[in-house]
């Protein structure tokens, strides 16, 4: 066996201690896992700028855009409220009660020998229905039949156009006066109807004017 | 199996590149990669956004253009109702338009009152007015009136009566006295 003589011993010794220095091994370390880092935020970065250069042709789009979605909202805005607004005054009129034709209505009723006095009409709140207040007088042989005739004509011709139709007595008496219908003198009689009613389904639509009203006080 | 054995100074040198690895990674996630991470995610959620807002526009533009196409007669109803009625105070020209119509009507001595003028319930009338008169004929024949009311009902179609009162004159038994109570929806100018 031949002898090896080491004659270097200290300083390979000192080599070796310097190749398993820590702090070299540790910064050898650091700096490969710092590359790597490195690399990773690269890629981030990367994938960030991808992502910032889309934003910009969004953006570039919506600026495009804006203008144009602000006008027509705007305009939608607007057209919804003149929709609603419209909606609500048509509601506003057809829901009117039409009077005129009420009125005509009364006028074909009265006979030669009856009298309206007065009429007193109101459109209840809500338009929940219609009340009305119709006094006058009544002459002939029998006075409250003839009343009665003209309360039951009313209560016919109302029923053809309105829902819920009530004309009932408030008053029906007898006057003292004597009044000359057709050339013969006849009693009188003075009554008061309350008339109620809905206008219901069968909406009174305008229409002309009555012809006129018949009057037979002498 | 072989221990290694650390000196002293080689102890210190493992815990410095310990250190320092710690200080890396903290300061690479605190100062580095955390401010890009967070920028990316706002740049994505501002461009889901606008992607979003793009996407509705489309929506917006096409509703408008249905909406322009059934708003017409909407539209021309709207103008017909506000064309109704001249600007300025409803106190300065209703007063003298009634009195016209009804003149009009062979019915003279025609007088309407201002009664009062609220807000309408409906949100949808927010800039419209309700305004009540009472308007009074002191003269007019039955038949007459009757069309004359006809003719207000038929031209003035945000006109409501509400009341009326008819009353034979006793000294004229084919005259009445008449009083008008109406409302009418007037927008605000």
């Amino acid at each position: 066996m031949a002898i090896h003589l080491n004659l270097l011993h200290e300083e390979i010794l000192e080599q070796r201690q310097r190749q398993r220095d820590p702090l070299k091994i540790g910064v050898m370390v650091l700096a490969g896992f710092g590359a790597l880092l490195f690399l990773y935020y690269m890629f981030n970065a990367y994938r960030t700028l991808e992502i910032k250069r889309r934003l910009s042709a969004v953006e570039r789009n919506w600026a495009k855009v804006e203008p144009q979605v602000t006008a027509a909202q705007k305009r939608v805005a607007e057209l919804e409220g003149v929709i609603k607004t419209t909606r609500a005054l048509d509601d506003y009129m057809e829901n009117r009660f039409f009077w005129a034709p009420f009125l005509e209505k009364i006028s074909r009723c009265v006979a030669f020998n009856s009298q309206i006095t007065s009429i007193d009409g109101t459109v209840l709140d809500e338009n929940k229905g219609i009340s009305v207040m119709i006094e006058g007088v009544s002459a002939g042989h029998e006075p409250r039949a003839a009343a009665e005739e003209l309360r039951q004509l009313l209560s016919e011709q109302l029923r053809q156009s309105y829902s819920e139709v009530k004309v009932e007595f408030k008053t029906l008496e007898d006057l003292d006066t004597i009044v000359t219908v057709v050339g013969s003198n006849m009693p009188m009689a003075r009554f008061v109807l309350g008339v109620t009613f809905n206008q219901g389904s069968a909406t009174a639509k305008p229409s002309p004017a009555p012809e006129r009203k018949r009057s037979a006080k002498s | 199996m072989k221990t290694v054995k650390l000196t002293q100074d080689q102890i210190k040198k493992v815990a410095f590149s310990v250190i320092g690895f710690v200080v890396l990674v903290y300061v690479y996630f605190t100062f580095f990669l955390g401010p890009l991470n967070k920028s990316r995610q706002r740049m994505l959620a501002s461009m889901h956004d606008k992607q979003d807002k793009l996407e509705r526009s489309k929506g917006d533009l096409s509703k408008m253009a249905k909406l322009e196409i059934e708003a017409k007669s909407a539209t021309s109803h709207f103008a017909a109702f506000k064309a109704l009625n001249p600007g300025g105070a409803p106190i300065a020209w209703f007063p003298p338009r009634i009195k016209t119509f009804f003149a009009n009507e062979q019915i003279d001595k025609a007088v309407a009152r201002l009664g009062n003028s609220i807000s309408p319930k409906e949100p949808e009338l927010a800039d419209w007015m309700k305004y009540s008169w009472l308007i009074s004929l002191p003269e007019a024949d039955y038949a007459t009136l009757g069309k004359a009311i006809a003719d207000l009902e038929n031209t003035e179609p945000l006109l409501v009566i509400e009341k009326i009162t008819i009353h034979a004159r006793p000294d004229q038994p084919g005259i009445q006295q008449v009083e008008i109570a109406v409302t009418n929806v007037i927008q605000k100018k």
